[in-house]
């Protein structure tokens, strides 16, 4: 017992192999040794000695008392764990750990008997174990490489993102609203695009699509998504708060449908990005420090599983987490789109960033990486880096890295929670300043932006629209000028001028909905980071006006057109049209020069 | 006794470590395992039959005969199952819910022209599923005419190659696709409609009499009475004969060896090894005959907690009892369901509470056979499976 557990301390440092067998046979052979063996044994030794032979020894109460608290620190390690958040954990630790040295000490000194050579043959059984080499293998249509000797995954690689809620329920709840979990069958856009994509460009080039949108799905050899049903009906999953669907088909099924999105898996166990963009990531599932009864399918197994991993979280953190994950260069690996069919780049979030002021290395106060925007706590719309834990019972960190994954889709995840949507809201605000002023019979608007480390709107650019809502009134409050209104169809009114970039095909023909078939810019009105543009209105037969005018300019953004809302409405009648944001307000009076 | 104490230690350290090493020590069990030819060979000997790939090859089906399959009640057949006239209210065909395309030319862009067509305001699940052919609409129960679901949440089965079954719908009760056809126009919870009213429709069709009188001209008396309901059933029999799949699992029996993976030869031969082929046998790969669902009772090892696979309402099945269908006669009996195209007709069992067809197959083995399946020889088993789906064989061209 004194070998197995002393293998696990950190200084040793054994494979990972050799140590979860350990841990488990630790702490399994622990528990019984000391039930069934140690207390019934002491008890009657103690009853010998000390209540017949009437010879207590000094030295013997001492050791028992070591004993009982080695005993019950192992009970509170395995039983409440080491998980970093209460000092008992800790306490038990060190007294589990240096109290067996203690221990054994003791235990020479009182039986005078050492047997060392006893713990011999236990060394020589650790060293049959062996382990397999690793090489990388290749899928095709997108960069997306997986680790080891494999084509593709097994259903049961992908571990259930449910599962890691039972101790990071903060961290689980904010991902399951978010659209980084709702990627696929629970946004309907991307089911109408991706079903787009396989009927124009054929079911092979849904690939391209699925690599970054639908990994467990594309690394299982699936070739096409599917989506969930709830009885007779399409799956509620539009508005459905917590992954309440992952969760409950979890707990009641032996082998739960595929999960879809990016599971808590995709992105903890990327080995390497190559900031590429089109999935230019390699993932690793397989070669996981897994602990004994970690995958286990019944409920003892789960159970025992969870305190092996509490009683002993380092490596679990370990197996999870990389300095790569903190990095703008590991969010490119999908953050960036190159057309397949043309060569040209849809969405080059990343390589805008790398260009702007962000992205200043040398200079730590500076530089900002995606995720201290986009991963940051939001509160009165400053950045408010969260104190609190990341695993239940766990250590208080000064800044949690939330995963609301805030970006600009405020309405998909709104859906399901207001939380959400106030993060990116927030966000969203801090993006740019507005300012106007008149100068020879024209109105000029300034747009800066101020807090974007990449192009104001970025992504898929040519589905989002920012633009100015003006109206110029005259003393009488007539309107002399306006421009940026939605029409009653809801799309935005021809005078508007978006802030965006227009796709067109071969022939410069708009694209429409099919991006990918993006060759020709056809405009490009986008605000790099940091720049600033002017936006000039005439202002019709200013002469005559009525002074003072004045002006109220709005900053607006929504995140789909009209247009391409109803294409999708076609196909999810629950869905509703997203609504208009304002990111920035500004109202000002002109007097007559 | 201190001594004891490590000794016991010890022992059971090594004991551990030995057991927990025993996976890696012991050597693979072999298997059983069969080369190509003896394996279609066994196959082929325990009744799994390829479709046949001509019009001469299906007259041989057991119950098909040429006077049976003509060209015009095929044709009319075909007709009347594409007809939504044929139910109460004139919104449901035997497509809707047997969902297969009329013409191939539908298939190729369902999607963008539903998006592009501006008269309708909706794209419904056809758009996306008419291309899958699977011969049913994929819901957990069938809904009929009124947007009525079955009273017992029992879900539609494909009709493709349901003709080769013995016994047809979950109880297994119905032995003719023409006697079903006639059953599903009546039944209120699916077409909803009496003989009477189909005759009179019919009748007021110019079109229908033509073909009615071409049909069944000499079959009956006089010329008035070919459009009967019986001559509807009859016709529509005719076309569902003719729906018959071809995949990857009849060219292999027919001798091609590389027509199915390695990994799925594996999986026909635990298909056949384990138990599987006694229930799913014949052409169709099941329907042949009726068996006790569940059949082992694995309720013991469950409460005792060492495996809690579902959690079902009751312990009636080992999946959620929506409906509370109980089988023929109360008595768990079922139908032996069709394997061919199983993995395009998800939802599984009959109340479609299982979505996951390698649990479905987890499920089978261990309340049918008895057996824990492995994770490889699910998989094995699934990739086999997916080897039966095939596409409806086009019988037109050496007919004419």
């Amino acid at each position: 017992m004194f070998v197995t557990g002393l293998l696990q301390w950190d200084v040793i440092d054994i494979r990972w192999e050799y140590f979860r067998i350990i841990q488990a046979t630790h702490i399994i052979v622990s528990i019984v040794v000391s039930i069934f063996i140690m207390i019934p044994f002491v008890n009657y030794h103690v009853y010998q000695h000390v209540m017949i032979d009437k010879r207590g020894s000094k030295n013997g109460w001492f050791f028992g008392a070591v004993l009982l608290l080695i005993t019950i620190s192992g009970f509170y390690l395995f039983l409440v764990g080491n998980r970093g958040g209460d000092t008992y954990g800790s306490y038990s630790f060190y007294i589990h750990l240096y109290g067996s040295f203690l221990l054994l000490f003791l235990l020479f000194f009182h039986t005078r008997k050492p047997k060392m050579y006893y713990l011999v043959p236990i060394l020589l059984a650790l060293t049959i174990f062996n382990s397999s080499p690793m090489q990388a293998g290749e899928t095709k249509l997108s960069s997306l490489k997986i680790e080891g000797n494999l084509s593709k995954y097994h259903e049961q690689d992908w571990t259930n993102s449910a599962k890691c809620k039972s101790c990071h329920s903060e961290i689980f709840n904010q991902w399951a609203d978010s659209n980084h979990k709702n990627l696929v069958e629970s946004n309907p856009y991307y089911m109408v695009m991706e079903g787009l994509a396989g009927e124009v460009e054929g079911d092979d080039f849904r690939e391209w699509c699925m690599s970054c949108h639908n990994p467990s799905a594309v690394t299982t050899g699936q070739k096409k998504t599917g989506h969930r049903m709830d009885e007779n009906l399409m799956s509620n999953s539009l508005f459905e708060k917590g992954a309440k669907t992952l969760v409950d088909d979890f707990k009641t099924h032996e082998k739960p449908r595929l999960e879809e999105g990016v599971a808590c898996v995709t992105c903890h166990r990327i080995t390497k990005a190559e900031s590429k963009g089109d999935a230019s990531y390699t993932l690793d599932l397989r070669n996981r420090e897994r602990y004994v009864f970690e995958d286990s399918k019944s409920n003892v197994g789960q159970w025992l599983g969870e305190k092996f991993i509490n009683s002993n979280p380092d490596i679990h953190k370990k197996s999870y987490s990389n300095e790569l994950y903190k990095k703008s260069s590991y969010c490119a690996s999908c953050h960036d789109e190159t057309s397949p069919l043309t060569g040209k780049k849809v969405v080059s979030t990343f390589k805008e960033w790398e260009k702007s002021p962000y992205n200043d290395p040398k200079n730590p106060e500076e530089h900002k990486d995606c995720i201290d925007c986009h991963m940051t706590y939001l509160k009165d719309g400053k950045f408010a880096p969260l104190r609190g834990t990341s695993t239940d019972g766990g250590k208080i960190k000064k800044d949690v890295k939330v995963h609301y994954f805030s970006g600009s889709n405020h309405f998909l995840s709104g859906l399901k929670s207001k939380e959400h949507e106030e993060q990116t809201v927030q966000l969203l605000r801090t993006s740019a300043k507005l300012d106007v002023e008149m100068k020879d019979n024209q109105l000029l608007v300034g747009v800066k932006n101020v807090g974007a480390g990449h192009h104001l709107p970025t992504g898929v650019a040519d589905f989002r629209e920012l633009w100015l809502d003006i109206t110029l009134k005259d003393s009488d409050g007539k309107v002399v000028l306006s421009s940026g209104k939605l029409k009653d169809d809801g799309n935005l009114g021809e005078d508007a001028r978006p802030f965006m970039k227009v796709f067109g095909d071969k022939d410069g023909k708009p694209v429409g909905l099919l991006f990918w078939r993006y060759e020709t810019l056809l405009s490009d009105t986008r605000i790099p980071a940091g720049e600033r543009r002017v936006e000039s209105y005439d202002i019709q037969g200013s002469e005559e006006l009525k002074y003072p005018l004045s002006v109220v300019v709005k900053l607006n953004f929504r995140i789909y057109p009209q247009w391409v809302t109803d294409a999708v409405q076609k196909t999810n009648i629950q869905l509703p049209s997203p609504g208009v944001i304002e990111l920035n307000k500004i109202e000002k009076s002109f007097q007559k020069k | 006794m201190p001594r004891i104490i490590f000794l016991a230690a010890v022992w059971t350290i090594v004991t551990m470590i030995i057991l927990l090493m025993l996976p890696n020590l012991l050597p693979d069990r072999k298997l059983l395992t069969y080369n190509d030819d003896e394996l279609r060979k066994g196959a082929l000997s325990k009744g799994m039959l390829p479709v046949p790939k001509d019009y001469s090859g299906l007259l041989k089906i057991k119950d098909n005969s040429e006077k049976l399959l003509t060209i015009e009640k095929i044709a009319l057949g075909k007709e009347l199952y594409f007809d939504t006239n044929l139910s109460k209210n004139g919104d449901i065909s035997c497509a809707t819910c047997h969902v297969i395309s009329k013409d191939k030319k539908h298939h190729d862009s369902p999607l963008v022209n539903g998006l592009n067509d501006s008269s309708n305001s909706k794209v419904d699940c056809i758009s996306c599923h008419l291309r899958d052919e699977s011969g049913t609409e994929r819901f957990s129960a069938s809904v009929g005419e009124d947007g009525k679901e079955h009273p017992f949440h029992l879900n539609t089965q494909t009709i493709l190659n349901s003709s080769l079954a013995k016994y047809l719908t979950w109880s297994g009760e119905v032995n003719s696709v023409e006697e079903q056809a006639g059953l599903s126009m009546q039944s209120p919870f699916k077409m909803a409609i009496t003989p009477a009213e189909v005759e009179a429709r019919l009748k007021k069709d110019s079109k229908y009499i033509k073909m009615f009188n071409d049909a069944f001209k000499d079959e009956t008396a006089s010329a008035n009475d070919t459009v009967s309901f019986e001559n509807t059933t009859k016709a529509i029999g005719a076309y569902v004969r003719t729906l018959l799949t071809r995949g990857a699992y009849d060219r292999f029996l027919d001798g091609n060896n590389s027509a199915i993976s390695p990994e799925a030869k594996r999986g026909l031969t635990s298909f056949i090894n384990l138990g599987c082929k006694g229930c799913h046998t014949g052409m169709s790969v099941g329907g042949q005959v009726i068996q006790r669902f569940p059949l082992k009772d694995f309720f013991i090892v469950e409460a005792l907690g060492f495996s809690t696979p579902f959690i079902s309402s009751s312990d009636v099945f080992p999946f959620e009892n929506i409906g509370g269908y109980l089988g023929k006669d109360n008595e768990h009996l079922f139908r032996i369901p069709i394997l061919r195209n199983v993995t395009k007709t998800s939802p599984y069992f009959h109340n479609g509470s299982v979505s996951n067809i390698r649990e479905v197959v987890a499920i089978m083995g261990k309340h049918q056979l008895g057996l824990y399946l492995s994770e490889t020889q699910i998989d094995e088993i699934v990739e086999f499976l997916k080897t039966l789906e095939g596409d409806v064989v086009d019988y037109s061209s050496d007919k004419q």
